[in-house]
């Protein structure tokens, strides 16, 4: 593995972030709400993963 | 998971404090061990101590996360790999734990929360057999007890560096400390000794990038200084034939096994999530400490960074968080930054004492000793936290002697946790895998981990390979081995 080009870094990145993102929104809403107190937005933590994975994304985007 | 580049050095002996800082230091351990004990009144029984009565809300849980996270190496070695690496050093706070956190969040923590179990053994015993739950207690516990060893003596380290105190001291009075909150708060009082540890690391950290750019004129000069300067510290991955960091190692050890085996399946990170107050907040508590870990790298890669670009005179890259403390902060705000480092190495120990007394009163001792009496555990596990804290004391002065050990321990870590993780992953996916094949893939796969460790491979790509060999010995021999009755609706993750 010693001359694989260190671009090719960043794209695994993209693909594994991509294919989270993929997973996360197969998880049914139910499961991520479990028991909470209510069922506004904001309990939907697939939502929130989401925000974190573009922050990801965002980060490996600018330090190429 | 955080970095590995070791720690402070002796030759920074002469950083003695003011003394406004050794009164804010005094003042921070008198408040760490009273709120301790102020939160013991409310331990009645095991559940109290192990699970602080199930009654922790996410954010608290989620600060805690980042404080046991944060370690000794996390401190003083990312500033340090920083300095000599980059940004690259940030790795271990991106993709070697982000993806991991989430999949924590929204698979693992529903599954551990449904099955009400105490511990991640608890959860491997229901799923596979009594025989893993021993096994894989006993790992993690040896683990532990060394990893406290050489957090205590980070701490007695660090202690001599500022404060001139010899190391037997520096280890008695930080093992007295962390004993007297944790042994009679239990978790809440670890929890919330932590939480308060991160508020006062994030100060410190926010004081230090303040400071600190402005001592190097500002935040555009910074930035131009480091792409004209220093572009290749810019670059989130390092070449393949990296010697420590090679992308592919990265990507394939650190991102897909060791990451998801810590933040999936280590004990001490889940605890508190299992003493939350309803599943929700137990999710929660991992989106919230993602968050917070995606802005760890501000505090802790940074001041490597500044190191670089104010070009400190420092003869080690583990030097540079020690030299930006003295050149940039003030006196009362070097005591705080000092605080930042030790509480970072106390909410390891703490937690790390916490869950390994679980493990052994509950998962060792419960099942070897069958007729254990469960309404003794609370006992026991107060005396176990003291043994195991006492054992981490007597390791402690060792490990300067014996050179690389920390490294050692993570590379020793690195043997068992891509098995670890392939029972974790299969376990909870799949109702395929067996209880027999579970114990054999456990064993040969940390057998064939020591044969390639032995053949010299990195220790990145010893994670991957004995993880995809675990997984696949996993799933063939399944088909071979018997199959339980046993109802495991509550232990595989469905979809729908």
């Amino acid at each position: 593995m010693a001359d694989l080009p260190v671009w090719w870094a960043n794209v695994a990145t993209v693909v594994l972030f991509v294919l989270l993102a993929a997973l996360v929104m197969l998880i049914p809403k139910a499961t991520v709400i479990g028991d909470a107190p209510d069922r506004r937005w904001f309990r939907d933590l697939r939502w929130w993963a989401l925000l974190l994975i573009a922050i990801q994304l965002c980060i490996y985007a600018i330090f190429t | 998971m955080t970095g590995t580049s070791g720690t402070l050095h002796k030759k920074s002996r002469s950083l003695l404090l003011h003394p406004l800082d050794l009164t804010i230091i005094v003042a921070y351990m008198i408040t760490i061990v009273v709120v301790g004990l102020v939160l013991s009144r409310k331990v009645h029984d095991a559940h109290d101590f192990f699970l602080a009565g199930r009654s922790l809300t996410w954010w608290i849980i989620g600060l805690s996360i980042i404080g046991t996270n944060v370690s000794a190496e996390g401190y003083v070695g990312a500033a340090g790999g920083a300095y000599k690496n980059g940004i690259a050093q940030a790795n271990f706070e991106w993709i070697g734990a982000i993806p991991a956190m989430i999949l924590a969040s929204l698979v693992f923590i529903p599954l551990y929360w449904r099955s009400g179990v105490y511990s991640i053994p608890e959860y491997l015993g229901l799923r596979y057999n009594q025989t893993v739950r021993v096994t894989a207690a006993l790992i993690a516990s040896v683990f532990s007890v060394f990893t406290i060893g050489v957090a205590l003596w980070a701490i007695a380290l660090t202690l001599e560096t500022y404060l001139n105190w010899p190391i037997w001291a520096g280890i008695l009075v930080t093992g007295t400390v962390v004993g007297l909150y944790s042994t009679a708060g239990g978790l809440r009082a670890v929890a919330f000794t932590d939480a308060l540890q991160v508020v006062i690391m994030f100060a410190g950290g926010v004081f230090i990038g303040w400071l600190g750019i402005s001592k190097a004129g500002g935040l555009d000069a910074f930035a131009t200084a480091l792409t004209t300067d220093h572009p290749d510290h810019l670059s989130a991955y390092l070449a393949s034939d990296h010697g420590e960091f090679p992308w592919p190692g990265v990507l394939l050890g650190l991102g897909i096994v060791l990451s998801p085996a810590y933040w999936c399946g280590g004990q001490a990170i889940l605890q508190r999530t299992l003493g939350a107050r309803s599943q929700w907040d137990a999710s929660a508590s991992m989106i919230f400490a993602a968050f917070a870990k995606t802005f760890v790298p501000l505090l802790i890669v940074f001041p490597g960074l500044l190191a670089l670009v104010m070009m400190a005179d420092i003869e080690y890259p583990d030097m540079a968080l020690p030299w930006v403390i003295k050149n940039v902060l003030p006196p009362g705000l070097s005591g705080l930054m000092f605080i930042a480092i030790i509480a970072a190495l106390q909410s390891s120990i703490d937690s790390g004492i916490n869950s390994t007394s679980l493990m052994v009163t509950r998962d060792i001792r419960r099942v070897i000793f069958k007729n254990a009496n469960p309404d003794s555990d609370l006992k026991v596990g107060r005396w176990t936290t003291v043994v195991v804290l006492l054992g981490g004391m007597l390791f402690a002065p060792f490990i300067g002697e014996l050179g690389g050990i920390y490294f050692l321990v993570q590379t020793l870590l690195s043997l068992f946790q891509g098995p670890m993780l392939a029972l974790l992953v299969l376990g909870a996916f799949s109702r395929h895998p067996t209880a027999n094949a579970g114990l054999i893939t456990l064993l040969s796969g940390v057998a064939v981990a020591a044969c390639l460790m032995w053949y010299g491979l990195n220790m990145l790509y010893v994670a991957f390979g004995t993880f995809c060999y675990s997984v696949v010995l996993l799933w063939c021999a399944s088909y071979f081995t018997a199959r339980s009755d046993q109802d495991l609706s509550k232990l595989v993750f469905r979809y729908g």
